[in-house]
């Protein structure tokens, strides 16, 4: 049983790493809460749905088309929502975020209604049993996708040109365009990347609840910010760990205490990371350091 | 008072309205110390059970429910407030939403006020357009007064430099605190007159959705001058229900301007577009709320649009 528990939990905490880290990794280049990420996750879902059930694509090439088509979102939220509202504000990029995510979970509604549309089954059901485990293969396919990306995602950021540029940027914005860098670039690539990868994200969550609604962007927009803290802001590896970590929280304590104090945990671990140690459970630097 | 004055749905909005203006103040009074808070729906959420509690568990008249709502979220407000002091920015932004879920889930799994099925069955105060006018000139007289003294000018000093206004011998925990809890107690008195109005309060009443809102009346109003959240609430209120009436201004357009190519379509575009239905006028407000953020970053009322139709300006150009 509790093995079991703890497999549903890393279920839950794959979407939450996947959707935390596009969170961070805004957050580390811009040092600004981007609302409108939920909805982006959202979008990508719808994306997915459709590619699989009116283009009768198999799930590879709708989570390749909901990545596409996210990470053009993310760009287009770029331009009209992040660039041009003037930096020195903290809050009105906030607020011009808020307004992209009204326009885009209401074009959701309008466009496919207020309802939950059912996610088919797209691949073969089979159950595996591991000892006191069983796992489907469903499960084992949004883990294995979920843990690649993470992978391939560290490797790029560790290892390549690109990746060390974006480091750069997160790091200062003026030594990194002195030393080179083309910092308006390098901050929308970010916006491309952590938006398809939300995009994937979408895929996987309308996977594992068979459903998908207009409305389930709040909800993740919400926890991935609980994760990006947990695991430290603009800290991606930190958020890839923190993200299985609150999956498992909540699972758990769904399990063991009580379905209504599921998110009463999670908010709780929120307030205490803030008030104790606001540089995250891994440890970089808080927001006023940089 | 006002009945024969003003249809019941014009005054049903006007009263939402209202509700939003004192809820925006709530907001405002940490933010002139530079805290902002998504816990608003937090304390309006305390407000309106805490009164609920009186009037219809204990039978207590709605006079006295009122600020013993207020007072609870103060209070409540002055103990989130202390932990609060140590983080700002983002993180203080942050701790306050996760205390707004907090109280949505213990208002979930306390039975003793319904639980989730809600707290059914609050007995309707009929004054709440007289009390929303009548707390909304108490407001604006406070915070009017308010930027002009001296507790004033401190949370300015505060908002623009910590460090500085510390130095200059300020206390800065204590007002940071008492602004803080003032907020609070401006929240849970919103709170109280939503819950005696609706009749109906649940966990989901006072969620996000609606601290955010409140954020966004204050930025959009403009944050600097007393007359920003009012406005803010107020506009942002009616917006949705002005653009239900939109078409009907649409229609006076003569016919002979809209029959040729490029027009007509666009024309037919906008006609069909404007019955707005819910989620075509949100479309439309949030547009509006991403152009506002391009075009006013300050939001609409800032220090110099006040000194612009100040009284002062006004009579030095008479001569």
């Amino acid at each position: 049983m509790f093995y079991q528990q703890m497999i549903n939990g890393l279920m839950l905490g794959a979407s939450y790493s996947l959707v935390a880290i596009g969170y961070t990794l805004i957050f580390g280049v811009l040092n600004l809460l981007y609302f409108a990420h939920g909805e982006v996750f959202m979008v990508g879902a719808f994306v997915g749905l459709f590619l699989v059930l009116y283009a009768g694509t198999n799930i590879y090439v709708a989570l390749f088309g909901a990545m596409i088509a996210c990470a053009i979102l993310g760009a287009f939220a770029f331009f009209v929502a992040v660039r041009p509202v003037p930096k020195d504000r903290p809050l009105a990029p906030l607020i011009s975020t808020i307004g992209l995510t009204i326009v885009l979970q209401n074009l959701a509604i309008y466009v496919f209604g207020g309802q939950q549309m059912a996610f088919p089954e797209t691949i073969h059901q089979a159950l595996y049993h591991l000892g006191p485990i069983t796992i489907s293969s469903v499960q084992i396919f949004i883990l294995g996708v979920a843990l690649a990306l993470m992978v391939a995602l560290w490797l790029f950021i560790e290892r390549t040109k690109l990746g060390r540029a974006m480091r750069a940027v997160a790091e200062n914005h003026e030594t990194a365009a002195l030393l080179g860098v083309n910092v308006n670039r390098v901050v929308l690539i970010t916006f491309i990347i952590g938006s398809g990868i939300a995009g994937i994200a979408g895929v996987l969550d309308g996977l594992k609840n068979s459903s998908v609604s207009p409305f389930m962007g709040l909800g993740a927009a919400v926890k991935g910010l609980i994760v990006m803290l947990l695991g430290g802001l603009g800290n991606v590896p930190g958020a890839m760990v923190a993200g299985l970590l609150l999956g498992m929280i909540e699972i758990l304590s769904a399990a063991y205490i009580g379905t209504t104090e599921r998110d009463f945990f999670s908010f709780l671990i929120l307030i205490l990371i803030l008030l104790y140690r606001p540089t995250g459970l891994f440890g970089t630097r808080t927001a006023e350091q940089r | 008072m006002f009945s024969g004055l003003i249809d019941n749905y014009t005054q049903s909005v006007l009263i939402f309205a209202g509700i939003h203006v004192i809820a925006a103040y709530s907001f405002f009074a940490p933010f002139k110390t530079g805290q902002v808070s998504l816990g608003q729906a937090g304390f309006m959420g305390i407000g309106a059970y805490a009164s609920a509690i009186l009037t219809q568990k204990m039978g207590l008249p709605f006079a006295v429910a009122l600020p013993f709502g207020g007072l609870v979220a103060g209070i409540v407000g002055i103990v989130v407030g202390f932990p609060a002091l140590r983080i700002k920015g983002v993180y203080l932004l942050l701790l306050t939403l996760g205390f707004s879920e907090i109280v949505q889930v213990v208002i979930l799994s306390w039975d003793y006020t319904g639980g989730a099925q809600g707290f059914r069955n609050i007995p309707f105060n009929p004054n709440t357009f007289e009390w929303c006018i009548g707390l909304i000139v108490l407001l604006m007289i406070f915070f009017a007064r308010l930027e002009r003294s001296s507790l004033g000018r401190a949370m300015d000093a505060i908002e623009q430099d910590e460090t500085a206004a510390e130095v200059m011998g300020i206390d800065v925990v204590r007002i940071k605190l008492l602004a803080f809890g003032i907020g609070a107690a401006i929240a849970g008195v919103a709170g109280a007159l939503f819950a005696h109005h609706t009749t109906y309060v649940d966990s989901t009443t006072f969620n996000i959705l609606l601290a955010v809102e409140i954020l966004t009346y204050v930025v959009v109003g403009g944050g600097s001058t007393f007359w920003g959240p009012a406005l803010g609430a107020f506009v942002l209120t009616l917006l949705p229900e002005f653009l239900r009436t939109l078409r009907d201004y649409l229609e006076l357009v003569p016919t002979e301007w809209t029959d040729s190519f490029p027009i007509n379509r666009i024309y037919d575009f906008l006609y069909g577009f404007l019955d707005f239905e819910n989620a075509k006028r949100l479309i439309a407000y949030g547009l509006i709320l991403m152009a506002m953020m391009i075009v006013r970053p300050d939001g609409l009322l800032t220090r110099d649009s006040m000194r612009w139709a100040s009284f002062a300006r006004w009579r030095n150009s008479r001569d």
